[in-house]
């Protein structure tokens, strides 16, 4: 459908936000410091900035909530309403989206019941929620993070603002998801004249369809800094593999006889000092995959060899050897141990070999080797930055001297500068020590960045298997072809819908693939090789041209 | 409150606790009750006609029985949370949701019935309060360790070869320490209400032995208001402060 449905002037001129020298300070502390910005009906700006920056708070205060015990100075004129859209209380969880439309509409636009939800439910449309007149029927909580995300901003849309304020929207959903619900929402303020402001951080993608990018750094609204020097994969390692998988399933005991079947088929090798990317949404079995790499996933089927050894009848020596990153590294250590204590609790169980007298040496050098100072032995995790407690998951993966690390995300928790810093350390102990990496990510445009290799998995099986490069331009399965449009902020193509698990048969993406057609709903498409070393599975006529 | 980053959580837990002003106030008001009811016993002897002695004696009896029968109560409540934790499947939904349909009942109000349908018989009262205050504890005790079995550094000790038996007594049990704390102290308030409760409704304590409860009922049938105020007051104090303890231990706990 097109604007027509829902309010909004695309004649409107001039500047709806106008910003000039506008502080928000607690008498101690200045948030935002003389920040000075225009905005103009129809534009998209995108205000960058790390966890903590004030983002947050500047779209609260131009929406008219200065917290309170913040004092604001300075000019800031907004023309016409403002609407707020969040994560999480633009929406009540239990009141049925109708009555929220209705409450709104009626307020803001003076609808009756009957209007507001003809009006709601041309936003969600527009938003891309599926079948948006049953949706109206239900609470909030019974909807996904992806719909709740949709129903926010249509929400926000409804009223008819002239300038629309989103905070992180979508931060938390799958990089693919995102960039489609933004695309589809900077789309709707350029037709509409509504001026939008999207804030983020840095990796949250809402740079990706804005006309204007600025960056909140310590209080300062400017340009952003040029991009960090960042990391990317050493030359390509040849050799022949050490880590091995031939035709790999992974499934867990249901408990009723039943098995729910993660992993399916995957085969790969990886070589001494290469790094294998194992790409895919949410679901997509990446990090299921990554778990039974270490042996905490039970694998049903296949056979994967570490050295030529298999590794389902590999004792523990083998675990000095194979070291797993943690997604969230905090809580994968002992909130009651401290660092020092549980790298020299693993010492004392893989490396029998270093005498008692020697652990400390080894555990401040794999300190060291992370970044972290030696005392960094005697703190416990609670007291860690998310950044030290990265560093922290990397000494003990480090400490055994393994010779694969498995990384499931291992970035995840860290933004901006201290995510590169951390990525670039890791490749720089890859190249001088010629470990092997295995790093899942739902962030494509990382994952081909630092790897040499990659696959990319849907719904547990592998869609595309290719170099890094070649996926980085040339991919050709329409699922790898959005990971990638989405890690650069562009619209990915695929149809509305969210990231989908393992299904019986059939193509895992076929749900929302514009060339799905009915062979594919049939069976999984085998890989063929459509290139050297480049592998896609699909039934689209020409894979790339779909 | 900025600690050392060296200092361990369990004493980081505690300058946390008392720092927070309603669990402080009643950490202070037990400790105080506790002293009075030592000095008083020490001091005026067992029988005196005043009433906030005769109110203190009261409170020692009722504050052993509660503490008595709270133990056993957070003992049982901690068996069955434990015992739904560990079996899981089928059987640990059941033993949850028993616990669930049983908490959400006002046991408390049971424990007069309990000592009505056995025929007044007084010694029916201590396990009567005890499984009144047990299944809140057994469900809080579940969901604690549920959520701690779920915990990533369980699966990071696993993936360091951690043996069973090292993961349950190095990393689980020592984690699981203050949650349990924090069930298992929600069966105090919950003794001594039933205590009170029965009581009041002329079924007191065995033996003879006059508790809180027991010097309510008697003073509101003596119409003696005076004598009402004392312990009416020591009851309503002591549960406040249990109830703000056992508050904040939940808050250390959840963090
Ligand atoms: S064309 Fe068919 S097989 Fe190929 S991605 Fe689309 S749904 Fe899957």
């Amino acid at each position: 459908m097109s604007g027509g449905g829902l309010p909004g002037d695309a004649a409107r001129a001039g500047a709806v936000l106008e910003l000039r020298g506008l502080s928000l300070h607690d008498g101690e502390r200045f948030y935002v410091e003389k920040a000075s910005l225009r905005l103009e009906a129809g534009e998209v700006l995108a205000v960058t900035g790390d966890p903590g920056a004030g983002k947050s708070l500047l779209l609260r205060a131009l929406a008219g909530l200065t917290p309170a015990g913040l004092r604001r100075e300075g000019h800031a004129r907004v023309s016409g309403r403002a609407a707020l859209a969040v994560a999480n209380p633009a929406l009540a969880p239990e009141l049925p989206l109708e009555h929220q439309f209705a409450e709104l509409l009626s307020a803001t636009a003076g609808l009756d019941p009957e209007a507001a939800r003809v009006r709601a439910a041309a936003a969600l449309d527009r938003m891309g929620a599926p079948s948006p007149a049953k949706l109206l029927d239900l609470p909030p909580r019974a909807l996904t993070d992806a719909l709740r995300w949709r129903a926010a901003l249509a929400l926000a849309m409804a009223g008819g603002p002239a300038l629309l304020l989103a905070d992180a929207p979508g931060a938390a959903l799958d990089p693919t998801v995102r960039a489609e619900l933004l695309a589809r929402l900077a789309g709707w303020a350029r037709e509409a004249g509504v001026a939008l402001l999207l804030a983020g951080r840095p990796e949250d993608g809402v740079d990706g369809p804005a006309d204007r990018v600025l960056a909140l750094e310590r209080g300062r609204l400017g340009p952003p800094a040029p991009a960090p020097a960042v990391a990317h994969a050493a030359q390509h390692p040849s050799g022949p593999p050490v880590l091995s998988a031939r035709d790999l399933s992974v499934a867990f005991p249901l408990g009723d006889g039943r098995v729910l079947t993660a992993v399916e088929g995957v085969s790969f090798g990886v070589a001494r000092g290469e790094t294998l990317a194992l790409l895919g949404e949410t679901g997509s079995g990446k990090a299921v995959l990554a778990r039974a790499l270490a042996r905490l996933a039970p694998v049903s089927g296949g056979r994967v060899t570490w050295m030529a050894q298999d590794l389902a009848r590999a004792g523990d020596e083998m675990r000095r050897d194979i070291q797993l990153l943690f997604p969230h590294p905090a809580a994968a250590l002992d909130p009651l141990m401290t660092v020092g204590a549980q790298l020299t609790q693993l010492l004392k169980r893989l490396r029998p070999d270093i005498p008692a007298g020697r652990r400390p040496a080894q555990i401040g050098r794999a300190l060291e080797r992370a970044g972290l100072p030696a005392a960094t032995g005697g703190r416990y995790p609670g007291a860690l930055t998310p950044e030290e407690a990265a560093r922290a998951g990397l000494a003990r993966a480090l400490v055994t001297e393994p010779r694969l690390l498995i990384g499931d995300e291992p970035a995840g928790t860290l933004s901006g500068a201290a995510r590169e810093a951390f990525l670039a350390r890791l490749l720089r102990l890859q190249e001088e020590e010629g470990v092997s990496l295995v790093l899942a990510t739902q962030d494509a445009g990382t994952g081909l960045r630092v790897a040499h290799r990659a696959l990319v998995l849907a719904g547990g099986r592998v869609v595309e298997a290719a170099d890094a490069a070649v996926l980085a331009d040339g991919a050709r399965h329409p699922y790898s072809r959005a990971l990638v449009a989405a890690a650069r902020g562009e619209r990915p193509g695929l149809l509305p819908g969210e990231a989908q698990g393992r299904q019986e048969a059939g193509c895992p993406v076929r749900a929302r693939c514009p060339s799905a057609r009915g062979a594919c709903a049939e069976a999984m498409p085998p890989l063929e090789e459509v290139a050297p070393g480049h592998w896609v599975a699909c039934h689209g006529p020409e894979p790339g041209q779909i | 409150m900025n600690l050392p980053p060296d200092t361990h959580p369990w004493p980081a837990a505690w300058r946390r606790l008392t720092a927070r002003t309603p669990a402080a106030a009643g950490l202070a008001l037990l400790a105080a009750l506790l002293g009075a009811l030592v000095l008083a016993a020490a001091l005026l002897g067992d029988a005196t006609r005043d009433p906030l002695p005769r109110a203190l004696d009261a409170a020692r009896i009722s504050l052993s029985f509660a503490f008595l029968a709270g133990l056993l109560g957070a003992g049982i409540g901690l068996a069955w949370g434990l015992l739904a934790a560990a079996l899981g499947g089928t059987a640990g939904r059941r033993l949850v949701e028993t616990a669930r349909g049983l908490a959400a009942l006002p046991l408390v109000l049971a424990v007069p019935l309990a000592g009505g349908l056995s025929g007044h018989d007084k010694a029916m009262l201590l396990p009567a309060a005890a499984l009144a205050a047990a299944p809140a504890v057994a469900l809080a005790t579940q969901a604690a360790l549920r959520g701690l079995m779920r915990a990533e550094f369980l699966t990071a000790a696993r993936a360091s070869g951690a043996t069973g038996r090292e993961v349950l007594l190095h990393h689980l049990l020592p984690n699981a320490a203050l949650p349990l704390l924090a069930a298992g102290w929600s069966a105090l308030p919950r003794a001594l209400a039933a205590e009170g409760f029965s009581g009041a409704l002329g079924l007191g304590l065995p033996g003879g032995r006059a508790g809180l409860g027991t010097a309510i009922g008697a003073a509101v049938a003596r119409g003696d208001a005076a004598g009402l105020l004392a312990p009416a007051l020591l009851l309503g104090l002591t549960l406040w402060a249990l109830g703000a303890v056992g508050d904040g231990l939940r808050a250390e706990a959840d963090r």
